[in-house]
């Protein structure tokens, strides 16, 4: 599964979000998901794909593109 | 010492609706139908959260899943009793026949009590701490665990915008809320309080506390007759889950928009025992002063009070202590019922729960039993319902409840 379908995975199972709202160029805001809703994702990425995404700045102006990114260069770390 | 307080002019809100949500059934209609004339035996299953404790059994809803009736975007900042306080009010305010998109959303109260609110999370976090370090541990530990978190999450689903807030007083908790929405509606603080109590704390940290204080149950062998409230044989209570919610408006806001009333709360009286953490005053002096103020409050007599919904717990002490106050307050004619047998002493909730089957009780005019008394305690000197539900002709009701630390309560309910 690549970096993408795990978060999307993850957004819809957890969050309820809309599988069709989740496009690279959607703001995490648009998505609902708050600073605490981010934070919770963090955990479940970290626990998830077994990285560490402690140094990552997440804010919700992030887009999905930007996190998958984000995500993307520490999990091929 | 009479603790005699002010009188202000009688004040009877209107209860225009009701939500349930316990072991006994989803939702008021199954609830009702379920304590009023039960068909099987109590949901009463052995957790496996609690595997290996003396008291392993709780009574569990079963036939609804609160987190797929709401989603997984609302129920995710909710634990299980806030989910559950979101079903039942969901149902109160339709029961109601209000609108929330329509409604003036400012005069719209919320208050909920609950005994220990999200232990269950707290429970599992402090796991994932102990076990996995602090990185792993969810930011949602506040906003699950908090006891208004059922206020909060019920005002943010229905939109109210008036006062919200919670009332912690142990296993008085829904009753103390239910008499505090009683207070803010008289004061003209609101027109409208979506009230009462929910709890679902099936908290291996809790129970394995409770077993200790030997306050719960221990009869492994038969849980669904374990809570036998009254009984000779009674060794302590078993915890339930659920939430019971009742919509009281102002007489004259009702009126104005022609809602069906199922009853009035007359009155409200509460009273402290200032006597220990976990007993109540062996000569049930808070609980009398409590029941006393709530009758003058609605400027009713002994004589005119027909059913007592008890706080009936089936410990040893609290049942004794409760009936003969009972006894020695209204005489030995009301008909007296514990439903816990089939809801199971859901704490925080039982006020709320079973206020709301009071209200239907008047209403049918019927008594549920108090299941599982099988050999009445002939200390009890209250005529307690039992085997199956009695009618009566009584037009006013009393809801008793007592917390840990002393906080005691009683409400005065009228038919419409």
């Amino acid at each position: 599964m690549s970096t993408a379908e795990e978060i999307n995975t993850l957004l819809v199972a957890n969050f309820g979000t809309d599988p069709l709202a989740i496009r690279p160029e959607v703001s995490l805001r648009h998505l609902r998901l708050d600073s605490l809703a981010l934070e919770e994702l963090r955990l479940l990425i970290e626990d998830r794909m077994g990285i560490d995404l402690d140094d990552v700045q997440l804010t919700s102006r992030d887009t999905v593109g930007q996190l998958v990114d984000a995500v993307h260069r520490k999990a091929a770390a | 010492m009479t603790g005699r307080p002010y009188r202000p002019e009688p004040f009877a809100a209107a209860v225009t609706g009701i939500g349930l949500v316990t072991a006994a059934g989803a939702g008021t209609e199954a609830t009702w139908r379920e304590v009023s004339a039960p068909s099987a035996a109590p949901s009463v299953p052995h957790r496996p959260e609690l595997h290996g404790l003396p008291c392993d059994f709780m009574y569990t809803i079963t036939g609804l899943d609160p987190r797929e009736l709401l989603g997984v975007a609302t129920a995710r900042l909710m634990d299980r009793f806030s989910q559950l306080a979101v079903v039942a009010a969901r149902e109160a305010v339709a029961d109601a026949g209000l609108d929330p998109s329509a409604w003036d959303a400012g005069r719209v109260a919320v208050v909920i009590g609950s005994a220990h609110g999200g232990l269950p999370f707290y429970d599992e976090q402090h796991t994932t701490l102990t076990e996995r370090g602090a990185r792993r541990v969810s930011p949602k530990l506040a906003p699950l665990t908090v006891v208004n978190g059922a206020a909060s999450s019920v005002a943010t689903d229905l939109g109210a915008l008036g006062p919200s807030q919670a009332v912690s007083t142990a296993c008085s908790s829904g009753t103390v809320a239910l008499g505090t929405a009683h207070q803010m509606l008289r004061t003209g603080a609101c027109d409208i309080v979506v009230a009462g109590g929910a709890e679902s704390v099936c908290s291996r940290l809790l129970i394995a506390s409770a077993c200790r204080l030997k306050a719960v149950s221990t009869r492994r062998d038969a849980p669904e007759t374990a809570c036998r409230p009254f009984d000779i044989h009674r060794d302590g209570f078993v915890v339930g889950e659920g939430a019971g919610l009742l919509v009281l408006e102002r007489p004259e806001h009702a009126r104005a928009r022609g809602a069906t009333v199922r009853a009035h709360v007359a009155g409200y009286g509460a009273a402290s025992d200032a006597y220990s953490a976990v007993a109540p005053d062996p000569g049930g002096l808070g609980i009398e002063r409590a029941l006393r103020s709530a009758l003058a409050d609605a400027g009713l007599g002994a004589g005119d009070i027909g059913h007592v919904n008890a706080h009936g717990t089936s410990t040893v002490a609290n049942d004794l202590i409760e009936a003969t106050m009972l006894r020695r307050v209204l005489g030995e004619h009301p008909l007296v019922t514990s439903t816990k047998a089939m809801t199971g002493h859901t704490l925080g909730a039982a006020g709320g729960i079973e206020t709301a089957l009071t209200v239907l009780a008047l209403q049918h005019r019927l008594v549920p039993p108090t299941v599982n008394l099988d050999a009445p305690d002939p200390a009890i000197p209250v005529d307690v319902v039992r085997k199956e539900a009695r009618p009566g002709l009584f037009d006013a009701a009393v809801k008793t409840s007592l917390g840990f630390g002393g906080h005691n309560a009683a409400l005065v309910l009228t038919r419409a």
